[in-house]
């Protein structure tokens, strides 16, 4: 009896707050007048942005952890950009989705709640389809919980704008986040192993003698290609910090 | 936005409720899938150890091999053979985790063993596979050492690791530091006490003796462990290989 | 002795920011000055010396296949590791939030210089990364306390070393397009090779 009750009134709760939620859409589209192109200039903006402008690595210093810990080989490296940027579009989507019914006391946790039930599915298909990655990328995964570019974007941005918006806002930070890793582990793999996605590169071209460099493969080596690729990428962009 | 107690609570279970779901029916769904994977695994390793399984592409292929070929048993430290566990269940060797049991006593673990059936002929054993668990640089690493049916000299072997340093530590699974097993060394020396295998400290040294394999330059301590673990691993399976020398008439030479 | 290991390994060879890349953002963010670097790495060591434990027992009685034999037999088969990521996440966040609120009851002044750098830490990696290597290492509970604080303490240590740096840095003439993360990520590397020297420590 008592469980009907309640489903009852969780069922007349859900109701009410779709039909809230309907209300405030509408005021949205009555302040929209005219329609905004699908891909107009600041639509663009908001992808492109990230990429170099504001990249959320090389500007906005976020997700340094994970940038560095998993960019010893190419591989391992794709796979994470992938779960990244589908991490964090769907975040940011569902975010978005639900920024009008979201309380505002609570939004943090729900927030990481979002994020963590995305990152474990993230885990579990890996370990269901490619078992050799998640022995490889191990923690490093679970901890896309707790990348700064995620949460970062979800309060900055999903809170405050509409769904395809925040779809665009999620790949242009996925993707700036996705090249800036790609390039560091293309050094690290390349100088430490001799290799691109495994594939000895110096061997093939017939220099057998290639010597890899140690440092490279170790952490040290990521501190200092990512240093180096600030320093080009924001001497490009005219950004200097005070 | 500012809203009721009774709003955020109710929000809080429905997004529980929610998520809750979601994750369970995902588990639940990928389950079948993951623990085919973690089975592929362990089998592949311990094929690996004794022939190159390179050349089967699909999964199914190499569980219909292990399936045809290997037999698995456990023994104790005494080589007895033990069938069932504590709680009265069947054990099986495949489900035996290595660290788990390398954290208990030596005369209490748990040692899988398994049997590598010729082509032709099932009641043929061409090799024995020892599984065993240690330490490296910075994490664990495990083998699978494979010995002839003279249960001495190697036949193969297979290495895992968890974290040791790429391109130093890590090459401990290479096929070509793997092979360097395979040159005919034997673990018991002539009066027929375990000697096992050591790995050198150095690389490209000549003059190695058949308990020597030539180390890894700049990788030190990760062979240190991996010398370790067979020393030990070696040891405790000693029973065993005594009591099936006995069994099939080997002199222990 | 054992103990004495973990705690050793956690704060040189281990350490969470150099060999593991952990906690990066709040490292990079927080260096500028020595003073609030020692704020933000108390309150980590105070948080992860804390949480480990907490997430041990958590993964041992509820989490991990068979965890829940010690409420009835039958819930043998039952593996909930994929709640891993979720409960750990939410034991951090409420931990941190249980220690702020204790703080600032007990001892006003420590939360003057504690307090702000709390809620900072619920999504600091180092605190995530820590519990799910210990599920990774399988501890007991002891070496599981220990390993939380040595972390906590090697990011302490790395912390304040990057902030005197960066405090003596700002007298130096730095590249423009290298000021600030470029050159503290240089430094970082610079450091981390110092620490590498540790591995050679037979422990």
């Amino acid at each position: 009896m008592k469980m009907g009750l309640q489903l009852t009134r969780i069922r007349l709760m859900i109701l009410n707050m779709s039909a809230e939620a309907t209300v405030v859409e509408k005021e949205i589209k009555v302040e929209k007048k005219p329609a905004e192109p699908f891909l107009s200039k600041r639509r663009k903006n908001i992808v492109i942005d990230p990429l170099s402008d504001d990249n959320p690595i090389t500007i906005q210093v976020l997700g340094i952890c994970s940038a560095l810990a998993v960019t010893v080989k190419l591989e391992p490296t794709l796979v994470m950009s992938i779960a990244v940027v589908f991490v964090i579009v769907f975040a940011n989507l569902i975010i978005s989705l639900m920024r009008n019914l979201i309380p505002s006391r609570i939004r943090i946790i729900v927030q990481l709640a979002v994020v963590a039930t995305l990152v474990t599915l993230v885990s579990e298909f890996l370990k269901a389809y490619s078992y050799d990655m998640y022995k490889v990328l191990g923690a490093y995964v679970g901890l896309i919980i707790t990348n700064c570019i995620v949460m970062g974007r979800l309060e900055a941005f999903a809170m405050a704008n509409k769904p395809y918006d925040s779809i665009l806002d999620g790949l242009g930070s996925g993707f700036g986040y996705a090249w800036i890793i790609l390039t560091v582990a293309f050094f690290r793999e390349l100088l430490g192993s001799g290799s691109i996605f495994d594939f000895k590169i110096f061997e093939a071209l017939g220099w057998t003698t290639f010597p890899t460099n140690g440092l490279m493969v170790d952490s040290i080596g990521a501190f200092v290609v990512l240093g180096i690729l600030i320093w080009i990428q924001r001497s490009k962009s005219g950004y200097v910090e005070h | 936005m500012q809203r009721s107690n009774i709003y955020i609570l109710v929000f809080s279970a429905i997004m529980t409720v929610f998520i809750g779901g979601a994750m369970s029916l995902t588990s639940v769904l990928l389950k079948p899938a993951q623990d085919k994977q973690v089975e592929l695994d362990t089998k592949k390793k311990i094929l690996g150890a004794v022939m190159d399984i390179s050349t089967f592409k699909t999964p199914e292929e190499i569980l219909d091999l292990y399936k045809g070929r290997v037999k698995s048993v456990v023994v104790d430290i005494k080589g007895k053979i033990i069938s069932i566990d504590a709680k009265g269940n069947p054990l099986i060797a495949e489900k035996v985790n290595a660290q788990k049991n390398h954290k208990i006593a030596r005369d209490e673990r748990l040692y899988p063993i398994y049997m590598i059936l010729n082509e032709f002929d099932s009641n043929i054993v061409e090799a024995y596979v020892f599984p065993m668990f240690g330490l490296g640089l910075w994490d664990w690493i495990s083998g699978y050492v494979a010995l002839e049916s003279d249960l001495n000299t190697v036949k193969g072997v297979a290495f895992d690791h968890k974290g040791e340093t790429p391109g130093l530590g890590a090459r401990i699974t290479e096929e070509k530091v793997r092979n360097r097993y395979k040159e005919n060394k034997k673990i018991f020396d002539s009066a027929g006490n375990l000697e096992s295998i050591t790995m050198v400290k150095g690389e490209g040294i000549k003059g190695l003796s058949v308990h020597e394999v030539d180390g890894l330059s700049g990788a030190t301590i990760t062979a240190k462990g991996v010398n370790k673990m067979l020393k030990e691993y070696l040891g405790c399976y000693q029973s065993f290989i005594k009591n099936k020398k006995d069994e099939n008439g080997i002199a222990i030479n | 002795m054992e103990i004495f290991n973990i705690v050793l390994r956690g704060i040189f060879i281990d350490n969470m920011i150099f060999a593991y890349y952990l906690g990066m953002c709040s490292f990079l963010a927080v260096s500028k000055k020595v003073e609030t670097a020692f704020g933000l790495g108390l309150a980590v060591v105070f948080v992860l010396t804390l949480t480990v434990p907490v997430n041990w027992l958590l993964q041992e009685y509820v989490l991990k296949e068979g965890a829940l034999t010690w409420i009835d037999g039958s819930f043998e088969s039952i593996d909930l590791t994929f709640l891993q990521f979720i409960m750990f996440i939410a034991v951090i966040a409420s931990m941190v939030q249980l220690v702020e609120m204790i703080i600032e009851k007990l001892s006003p002044a420590l939360y003057g210089s504690l307090g702000i750098f709390l809620p900072l830490i619920a999504v600091n990696c180092a605190i995530l990364g820590s519990s799910l290597f210990m599920v990774q290492k399988d501890y007991n509970i002891i070496e599981a306390t220990s390993y939380g604080f040595g972390s906590g303490f090697g990011f302490f240590l790395a912390i304040i070393a990057l902030a005197a740096i960066r405090e003596k840095l700002k007298y130096s003439k730095v590249p423009p397009g290298l000021k600030g993360l470029g050159i503290t990520m240089l430094i970082t590397g610079l450091m981390g090779l110092a620490f590498k020297s540790f591995i050679g420590v037979a422990l």
